[in-house]
């Protein structure tokens, strides 16, 4: 990569990393101050080289081993309470070990950042990377995310803080990865200088919340019925305002730091006069974009839609993005037991997005990928084919041996 | 336009053992992609994720993919959409020991160093030992390839602690040598100049370039290495909810007298066995209490068989053993199989110790006290004589 003459004060190098590599680098430059750890892999990764971080002297942080997942995002989100900038993380069943706590720092609205190292939910015993374990909050007024490259690790950690920490926000945020494919490849990464990052992330003030001795305040008393309806309406719109705040925070990054994301929310692959679209999240992405590409050199008029943040949803994006495209398939690498036409997660969003614009496209959904299982151009391919084909069925699973 | 051609494609493999080389392994894939950016070429690494690089000698695999045309998009969904490769140009194995076979996980038997090597390609090895002797105990393939030797001992350290004997920059020197295409040795030597802001390193990655010695492989040269194909049926073919068929209690005394994992035996991840001196033995139990494997056999007469298939190489019971000179930890090249040793002692008594003062040899290693500290070889005068009758 180039990195232009005036663009050189705001990078201090580029460096080979991980997609771990890549967050720990990006929680170094936020300066946190208290950094949660129980080991899991990926999230091990973050751990190592942030210990190394602090052993150096390159980072002052309280660096907390905790027994467990669930007293990890404890620690994390007391210090939170308290006004420090904290990281926590986990994936798969440690995330799920810490839902408890990951529940209540949502109603609490501290805006904690974590990393989601998307992993099989074992038992079986499975590293490889489903959705389901970031996807179970999407619904608990956490802000999720979901980057594909290293570089977008690195960038979306430091978004997630801004847009987290913002008064008109105040929600924690998970980034999510794909544990193994983008947790374990190791691609260039160009890192912000300390400086640039913090004119873009103002400091951490928590206001009238902030727990201190000379601010003496109890979070979280009993309110029973008598307030609850009230904070969930007060959450409900902080949700619907971090839209914009998003918006914005992107639009700064992009002028700091000479980025080109040119939509936050969405990432459009000869999206615009396709007939037919790929939809999906994470490091899949990688594999679709090469895949659309080629077809459309091969003349066929398909396209990939990457969604980037999940929560807030993209409705209007997606809405905007999809209105005249005739036949969408979606990629899902998470599974919904039982849920309507047997489909996955991300359809019944997507579905209900587009249920109201005029044009309905065609939806139909793929389960593939899970436990980590590959998802290669050959099966891209076929998932673009099938999804032109009018007579596929509703739900497909790729990749499953039969 | 269709791409009808087959994409310029390069695929690296890094051999290694878990926590002693992890961080070595993870010098020399990260640092040959930077040598090929130099010249302008495509290029990324990843590690195996399923892969246990934090457990003691397990075989753990990282890859670095080259292209010349492809974008690094392109090359990622062309290259690493799965979390293994199936073939591969060039084959860097950090440790000799390690051409005895890799059992990286369970179900997939013990599989042949050279068994991603594609026609034509290279696999470069650190040894002090003649390309014979390891190609001696290598798969047979159907086509000639490339052995490479690069002179040195496996380089191990600790999880934390890495060891900079140079041999990240020896092997980045040789992997100039043979896969120029990569990156050339000029290119290497200028890289590691300003990587690590040492002439010496350069020096040595240039030393190397010359030091490493390339022969062919032919066709059919090598041993006949049959192993399992992974049973992966298809969702309708297994019972409902998922468990595979667990270990029979059983105990007999003897050789082979406990049932044991017959699907994930461990023994790949030596690179040292221990060797017992039956005849010195007290009878003690400790080896047999204390091996986190549970490797040991008892028998009949109170000894305890050793079972190298499922050995780990830890050195607990040479640690634990009371007796000197009784438990010695030996390197696992120099032994041709699995076989009981208390069935070659039984045989014969005699002829067992001389075969074993053989393999110890006078020059012993012995693990550093100080974690990362390598080892100390101490020079041992004449074995123990052979006192007859201490054990009936
Ligand atoms: S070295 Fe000794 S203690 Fe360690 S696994 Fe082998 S037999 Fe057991
Ligand atoms: S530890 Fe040594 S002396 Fe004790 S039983 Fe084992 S081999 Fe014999």
């Amino acid at each position: 990569m180039v990195v232009k003459q005036e663009e050189k004060s705001v990078f201090d190098r580029e460096e080979l990393m991980t997609g771990t590599d890549a967050v720990a680098e990006a929680v170094k430059l936020v300066d946190v101050d208290v950094f949660a750890a129980y080991p899991i892999r990926p999230y091990t990764g973050v751990m190592d080289r942030l210990a190394r971080f602090i052993a150096n002297g390159d980072l002052d942080a309280e660096y907390i081993v905790a027994d467990g997942e669930h007293s990890q995002f404890e620690i994390g989100k007391h210090a939170s309470s308290v006004g420090a900038r904290a990281f926590v993380g986990s994936s798969g069943v440690g995330w799920l070990y810490a839902m408890e706590s990951i529940g209540v720092t949502a109603t609490d609205r501290l805006p904690l950042v974590a990393l989601v190292g998307n992993r099989a939910l074992d038992d079986p015993g499975a590293f490889g990377v489903e959705h389901n374990d970031a996807l179970l909050v999407r619904d608990l007024g956490w802000l999720l995310c979901w980057a594909s490259t290293a570089q977008e690790a690195l960038d979306t950690t430091l978004i997630a803080y801004r847009v987290a920490e913002d008064p008109k926000v105040r929600m924690p945020a998970a980034v999510a990865m794909d544990g193994g494919y983008l947790t374990h490849s190791q691609h260039m990464v160009r890192v912000p200088t300390k400086e640039a990052v913090r004119d873009f992330l103002p400091t951490y003030d928590l206001g009238n919340r902030r727990m201190h001795p000379d601010n003496p305040v109890s979070i979280a008393p009993q309110v029973n019925e008598d307030w609850v309806m009230e904070l969930r309406r007060q959450n409900y719109e902080a949700a619907k305002r971090s839209r914009k705040v998003i918006t914005s925070a992107y639009e700064e990054y992009n002028s700091i730091f000479h980025s080109d994301y040119e939509d936050p929310f969405i990432e459009e692959t000869n999206v615009e006069d396709a007939d037919t679209v790929l939809v999906g999240m994470g490091s899949a992405a990688v594999v679709a974009r090469s895949v659309a590409n080629e077809m459309r050199r091969e003349g066929k008029k398909v396209g990939f839609l990457k969604i980037r943040w999940y929560r807030p949803y993209p409705t209007d994006e997606i809405r905007k993005a999809l209105s005249n495209v005739s036949n969408v398939g979606i990629i899902e690498r998470n599974f919904a037991m039982g849920a309507p036409d047997d489909g996955a997660i991300t359809m019944h969003d997507l579905q209900s997005a587009l249920y109201d614009s005029k044009n309905h496209p065609r939806v139909v959904d793929f389960i593939a990928g899970l436990g980590g299982r590959e998802i290669s151009k050959k099966e891209v391919r076929k998932m673009f084919e099938m999804t032109a084909d009018k007579k596929s069925p509703k739900v497909s699973w790729i990749g499953l041996r039969e | 336009m269709m791409q009808t051609q087959k994409p310029h494609l390069i695929r690296l493999e890094v051999n290694y053992r878990g926590i002693f080389q992890k961080t070595l392994a993870y010098h020399i894939s990260g640092d040959v992609v930077y040598a090929a950016h130099k010249e302008g070429k495509t290029a990324f690494s990843n590690g195996r994720y399923s892969d246990d690089p934090q457990r003691n000698g397990i075989p753990c695999a990282n890859f670095a993919y080259f292209s010349k045309d492809l974008t690094e998009e392109d090359l990622e969904a062309e290259a690493s959409a799965s979390m293994d490769i199936t073939e591969a140009e060039v084959v860097v194995v950090l440790d000799d020991t390690m051409v005895k076979g890799l059992e990286p996980w369970g179900g997939y038997g013990i599989r042949p160093i050279n068994e991603k090597v594609v026609k034509d390609g290279v696999v470069l090895i650190v040894s002090n030992r003649k390309p014979a002797d390891l190609i001696a105990q290598m798969e047979k393939k159907k086509f000639p390839y490339r052995i490479a030797i690069l002179p040195g001992e496996a380089s191990f350290a600790g999880l934390w602690y890495f060891k900079d004997d140079m041999t990240d920059v020896r092997v980045l020197g040789a992997i100039a040598k043979v896969a120029p295409e990569i990156a050339s040795i000029d290119t290497v030597a200028n890289y590691v100049a300003s990587k690590y802001k040492s002439k010496e390193k350069a020096a040595a990655a240039r030393k190397a370039y010359e030091e490493v010695k390339v022969s062919t492989v032919n066709a059919g040269e090598g041993i006949d290495w049959p192993y399992p194909k992974p049973i992966l049926p298809g969702w309708k073919d297994f019972d409902e909810g998922v468990y595979v068929k667990g270990v029979k209690r059983g105990f007999q005394m003897g050789p082979r007298g406990q049932n044991r994992n017959p699907d994930f035996k461990r023994g790949t991840s030596k690179t040292q066995r221990p060797v017992v001196r039956f005849d010195l033995c007290t009878k003690c139990t400790l080896c047999w209490y204390d091996c986190p494997d549970e490797v040991f056999d008892p028998t009949t007469d109170g000894l305890y068989d050793v079972n190298y298939e499922y050995c780990t190489g830890c050195g607990r019971c040479a640690e634990v053993c009371p007796v000197e000179d009784c438990i010695v930890m030996v390197d696992e090249l120099k032994f041709e199989n699995q076989d009981s040793p208390y069935v070659l002692y039984k045989k014969d008594p005699e002829n067992y110790v001389k075969w074993a003062e053989d393999k110890k040899g006078k020059e012993r290693l012995m693990p550093s006290p100080v974690t990362g500290k390598g080892s100390t070889v101490s020079k041992v005068e004449t074995p123990k004589p052979f006192k007859k009758g201490v054990v009936k």
